[in-house]
């Protein structure tokens, strides 16, 4: 930051620290050591003081210590050498009788973050975490993983994290959180700190001493942990139980997240847990801080899609003020078009209505949708909202609504004819490209219906020059050859020019691609064209993929509680109901594995190591006597790499796979054992995140290409 | 955890950084300015914000965007509720978290933010421990402080980092002691234009200032505890005998903090303390529209309405207005159309009026939009709700405390809306 006198103003700084006379007074060298550490807050560089600093550092005075560390920790990495000064004084002090000194001094040493500092810092880090003050210990063990970040191509000092996992039992609570974080950072590549039973235990009954923030964390820890059977699990349950409530949001979702995971085989203790956490988050949903209720919100939204009806008494709540931000009203939208029933549709709706005239356009746009998404269950209610809407003319509700209809004529084919109707009688003429490609499809598909539609599509045609969206081009193509199949005798004349223009004068391939396309098929004759355009307009049944079908819990568990929940915002939902998605048959032909990412031998060992094994069971084919190699390359064809094999002959007989599908990595072991028969293989795989249906169709896969290969080698 | 800490002011400049682990350039704030820009007002940037290699997490308050540089996967609630932690210290600490105040007390905010955070994990964040580790300014302590020479650094650890009890330190003694407690509801309403509710709700919260030496167990009783729908405690109340019997029974925490807050959404039993007659109308081809507005107090038990704030957002056809009202005094912004009429207190013999003529753009169509007019009073020594507290008894100690009880109402931070549909074509 250009700063003006800087020079002056960092020359007067270093004549007063050198000023004896000042530094026999405490208050006026403290008071300079403040001016400094002013500047390097407004982002001044100060770092030429450094080596005055250093000097004042040697100081008796508290504050002037704290303002001495933050500067060194500031300018360190910039200074190292000088830096190394400093460490003396810094040592001196992580043996003083005061534990504050003590903690402070360790802390700051381990922020120094500069080359080199580790040999300096570590016997006092493991000093500190012998302290007899629980305030050094703390620091102390996070300082274990500081060090760790300072040289992370260092081997880990397997007597550090034995002495870490040892002061789990410390009697500060704040120091067993802080050992579970540090253990976690410093045991990232061998995936993080282990929670063993005798540990699960430990936490679990100690969960009540610890502070918000730890709670939240150690319950995030304890996701690891897998039961050993039933009883231990209701045992942990109910030790979890009472924390379902707790007044601070973090605590009361990791606990629920813990809850589902636990209790991923007994919907009915997670329907019970849903239920009994519904209280605390409906208070989130209110709470002062918008954050907190946006965050709610998100959490509630994804809660929906699985206990609809337990929230649905609730929907009041969900109702928007004018004075809540954006993202909150668009999240409740959301919230109340999956609320909606027979008894509180009329009020939802009318409180929609209220929001389609907001003064936001985009917040106007997406309540016209969210009716949209209502009206299909309860169509008629809401086409007289929306045909109302269009007559307040405005070109951003028109254009919302618009695109609506088309979703609705697309999924109830009873609202055809009034929308046909509606559209027949729209006067104003709309802007954006979004509703201008609805208009133009409704035009097409059902201008048998709307008489003007051939005069209002003759007028996109003549400005077709000042259009500058390809898709509303596309669009336009499309929907004039259909009402040419439905009202020759108007459109063949503007089809004519239409289809000139775009093959003669149009820039964009795909607009030009298209017209030849339907030129040629005009050629053709109108009968193959008919068969090819004329497909249906509508289908009911699509209603039902975009509509309401609940979820089961452990379709959304793993994330709830994380980022992506707040991440996700309803574009999933909109495109949901305004693309239906086609309908899938059955999960093998949906699957698609990949190579890619790429996994290294290592990381591989590391996965196999830490993941718990998802499917054991024998595969039931022949298996193929061939080289190993040869199964390598095929099975490479089928996008399954195998990474490691034992040599031909030798048996038991192991090869490791793995691939990636549907965004989870399966990583397999092939057993092909003797004692059982030579023919039998064993499966191992373990799955990372779970995902059956992709597992069954990886098995699919692989026994397909087992069987081919041994097709071909017989 | 949470990496580094930008504290953005709503003009779009970084004022305080802090980083715990290693320095993240601020460069990485330009995705919030990005945000920032797009928002059309200041709270509508997203609380989320992902990056190329980072999360930003923001939370705005005292128009100061808190934004936390995230680098891994974390629970969104522990942080957005830790941002909230931080702003509240820093509230208590100063009296106001201005940026003039958060420069001023430039060094202070570093110790906090070095104390509340460790390599990026929450450490200390207990008021009370924290006010043990570093003495919070004073104007008197700044003076002593200047004469003496001595500072605003604990010397020594906090006690009550040990008791068995972690949220109370041991060897608590006061001369006078005392327990006071405050339950205050805010109560949000919308209603339609024929006056029926759309939907009310109350939220109401138990503050408590409790000094009292030694360990004291209380209790707390409730008349009718069935009111309260949603209830969440501070983490020393036993939640058990809560189930069980309906009572309070916490050891305190010394000082301040929030005993509970809840939640009254049945309909019946939310009633709306005052109520609003308008009658504003505009005429097809004339540019004059008429304004009138009167209050009156409903359901107060006698109990008079304070500091009332009536605003109202007018479409945006009006180009000035001319209004006489019989108490208080009202601004109209031209630019904004925002109204608002200051009233003061309600006296149900005299009801506050506010009645004139609105001037319109010359040929301008009639105004289609739907002005809402919002409400803001307070109402002391009354709980809405009609929450009452029965007892407050305390074991475990020989001394008699001196004990009290106060209540108030307010319109919550979602104001009392009402909607005028009267105005739709």
């Amino acid at each position: 930051m250009p700063y003006l006198g800087s020079e002056e103003t960092l020359k007067e700084l270093k004549r007063a620290l050198s000023n004896p006379s000042i530094q026999a007074d405490r208050l006026r060298y403290r008071n300079v050591v403040l001016r400094v550490i002013r500047l390097m807050t407004q982002g001044l560089d100060v770092s030429p003081l450094f080596m005055e600093m250093v000097k004042a550092s040697a100081s008796v005075d508290m504050v002037q210590k704290k303002l001495l560390y933050l500067y060194m920790c500031t300018y360190a990495p910039l200074k190292p050498d000088l830096a190394l000064l400093a460490i003396n004084t810094l040592r001196k002090d992580c043996a003083d009788s005061n534990p504050m000194v003590r903690g402070l001094a360790l802390r700051n040493m381990c922020n120094l973050r500069m080359p080199g500092i580790t040999e300096y810092i570590q016997q006092p880090v493991l000093a500190g975490l012998r302290d007899k003050a629980s305030y050094v210990r703390r620091v102390a063990v996070l300082g274990c993983a500081k060090m760790q970040n300072l040289q992370p191509e260092a081997e880990i000092d397997g007597a550090v994290v034995n002495e870490l996992y040892g002061l789990l039992r410390d009697p500060d609570p704040v120091v067993m959180v802080n050992c579970l974080r540090a253990l976690e950072e410093m045991l990232k590549a061998e995936g993080g700190v282990v929670i063993n039973k005798p540990i699960a235990h430990h936490l679990l009954n100690r969960l009540k001493e610890l502070d918000s923030w730890g709670q939240s964390d150690t319950l995030t820890f304890l996701l690891r942990y897998e039961p050993r059977d039933e009883a231990e699990l209701f045992d942990i349950l109910n030790l979890l139980d009472g924390h379902l409530q707790s007044s601070h949001g973090a605590v009361a979702t990791a606990t629920l997240r813990l809850f589902l995971r636990l209790a991923a085989a007994h919907p009915a203790v997670q329907a019970d847990a849903l239920s009994r956490a519904q209280g605390p988050l409906l208070a989130m949903c209110a709470s002062a801080s918008r954050e907190l209720r946006f965050a709610a919100l998100c959490h509630v939204r994804r809660l929906l899609r699985s206990v609809a009806t337990q929230y649905a008494a609730h929907y009041k709540r969900f109702f928007c003020s004018y004075s809540e931000p954006g993202y909150i009203r668009l999240c409740k939208m959301d919230i109340l078009v999956e609320l909606v029933n027979d008894e509180n549709v009329a009020l939802v709706l009318e409180e929609l209505r209220a929001y389609c005239t907001d003064v936001l356009p985009e917040l106007a746009q997406a309540a016209i949708f969210a009716i949209g998404r209502i009206g299909q269950m309860y169509s008629e209610r809401c086409l007289g909202i929306l045909v109302s809407l269009l007559g307040l003319r405005q070109e951003h509700i028109t254009s919302a609504v618009l695109q609506t209809f088309r979703d609705l004529v697309w999924l109830c084919p009873q609202c055809t004819t009034a929308v046909c109707r509606a559209v027949a009688s729209l006067e104003d003429s709309i802007q954006d490209s979004e509703g201008k490609q609805a208009l133009i499809w409704l035009l097409g598909a059902h201008g048998d219906k709307i008489s003007s539609a051939p005069y209002v599509l003759e007028d996109y045609i003549d400005s077709l020059k000042a259009e500058l969206s390809s898709l509303v081009k596309l669009e336009l193509l499309t929907a004039t050859v259909r009402l040419f199949l439905s009202r020759p005798a108007e459109t063949q004349d503007m089809m004519g020019r239409l289809l000139h223009y775009c093959i003669e004068e149009e820039g964009d391939m795909c607009v030009r691609d298209r017209a030849l396309l339907y030129y040629s098929l005009l050629l053709c004759g109108v009968e193959d064209i008919r068969r090819i355009l004329g497909g249906p307009t509508t289908d009911a049944s699509l209603g039902v993929i975009a509509g309401h079908s609940e979820e089961p819990v452990d379709s959304w568990a793993p994330h709830f509680n994380t980022l992506e929940l707040l991440l996700a915002r309803g574009c999933v939902h909109m495109l949901a109901g305004r693309l239906p998605a086609p309908p899938s048959d059955g999960p093998h032909s949906s699957l698609s594995l990949s190579l890619e990412p790429a996994l290294s031998p290592e990381s591989f060992e590391r996965h196999w190591l830490e993941l718990d094994v998802s499917h054991v069971g024998p595969v039931t084919c022949p298996w193929p006597h061939c080289l190993p190699e040869a199964l390598q390359a095929a099975l490479q064809l089928v996008q399954i790499q195998v990474l490691a094999f034992s040599r031909p002959q030798s048996l038991p007989w192991k090869a490791y796979l793995y691939s990636h599908g549907d965004g989870t990595l399966i990583l397999a072991e092939v057993l092909r054992d003797s004692t059982q028969g030579a023919d039998h293989l064993q499966l191992t795989m373990k799955q990372v995140p779970r995902d059956k249906h992709v597992l069954q169709g990886f098995v699919a896969v692989l026994k397909s290409a087992l069987q081919a290969l041994s097709r071909d080698t017989s | 955890m949470i990496h580094s800490l930008f504290l953005v002011n709503s003009s779009g400049d970084i004022f305080l950084e802090k980083h715990w682990k290693s320095v993240v350039s601020r460069s990485v704030c330009d995705y919030f300015f990005e945000a920032q820009e797009r928002a059309s007002e200041p709270e509508n940037v997203p609380p989320v914000i992902p990056t190329p290699h980072h999360y930003l997490i923001s939370v705005l308050r005292h128009r100061i965007y808190f934004v936390a540089v995230i680098q891994s996967e974390v629970p969104p609630l522990f942080v957005i509720e830790f941002l909230h932690r931080v702003v509240d210290t820093f509230q208590d600490y100063f009296g106001v978290c201005t940026e003039a105040a958060i420069k001023d007390n430039v060094v202070v905010v570093y110790e906090l933010l070095e104390e509340m955070l460790d390599n990026g994990f929450p450490l200390a964040t207990e008021s009370n421990i924290l006010k043990e580790l570093i003495k919070p300014p004073t104007i008197l302590r700044t003076v002593v402080n200047t004469i003496t020479g001595s500072t605003n650094v604990g010397e020594q650890l906090p006690t009550g980092q040990l008791s068995v009890v972690p949220w109370r330190r041991t060897g608590v003694k006061y001369t006078n002691n005392e327990a006071y407690f405050d339950v205050v509801e805010e109560i949000d309403a919308i209603i339609d234009k024929s006056g029926s509710t759309i939907t009310a709700e109350i939220q109401g919260v138990i503050d408590a200032c409790v000094k009292l030496s030694g360990m004291p167990d209380l209790t707390l009783s409730f008349m009718n505890p069935r009111l309260l729908d949603d209830v969440s405690f501070h983490p020393c109340v036993r939640f058990k005998r809560w189930e069980a019997e309906r009572i309070l029974s916490f050891i305190p925490p010394d000082g301040n903090f929030r005993l509970l807050s809840y939640h009254v959404s049945s309909q019946n039993l939310v009633a709306i303390p005052v109520y609003v007659k308008h009658n504003i109308t505009f005429r097809e081809g004339s540019s004059q529209g008429r304004f009138e507005l009167t209050l009156g107090p409903k359901q107060t038990m006698g109990k008079a309405v304070e500091s009332v704030l009536v605003s109202s957002q007018l479409p945006r056809g009006v180009l000035n207005v001319n209004l006489n009202p019989s108490q208080g005094t009202y601004t109209f912004d031209p630019v904004t159309k925002l109204l608002s009429w200051d009233v003061g207190k309600i006296n149900p013999q005299k009801l506050p009026s506010l009645k004139g003529s609105m001037s319109l753009q010359a040929g301008a169509s009639k105004p289609d939009e739907n002005p809402t007019i919002n409400i803001q009073f307070k109402i002391q020594q009354m709980a809405i709700s009609g929450l009452k507290v029965n007892r407050l008894d305390m074991y475990g100690e020989k001394y008699k405390p001196f004990k009290g009880i106060k209540y108030m109402t307010k319109a919550g931070k979602v104001p009392e809306g009402r909607r005028d549909e009267a105005a739709l074509p």
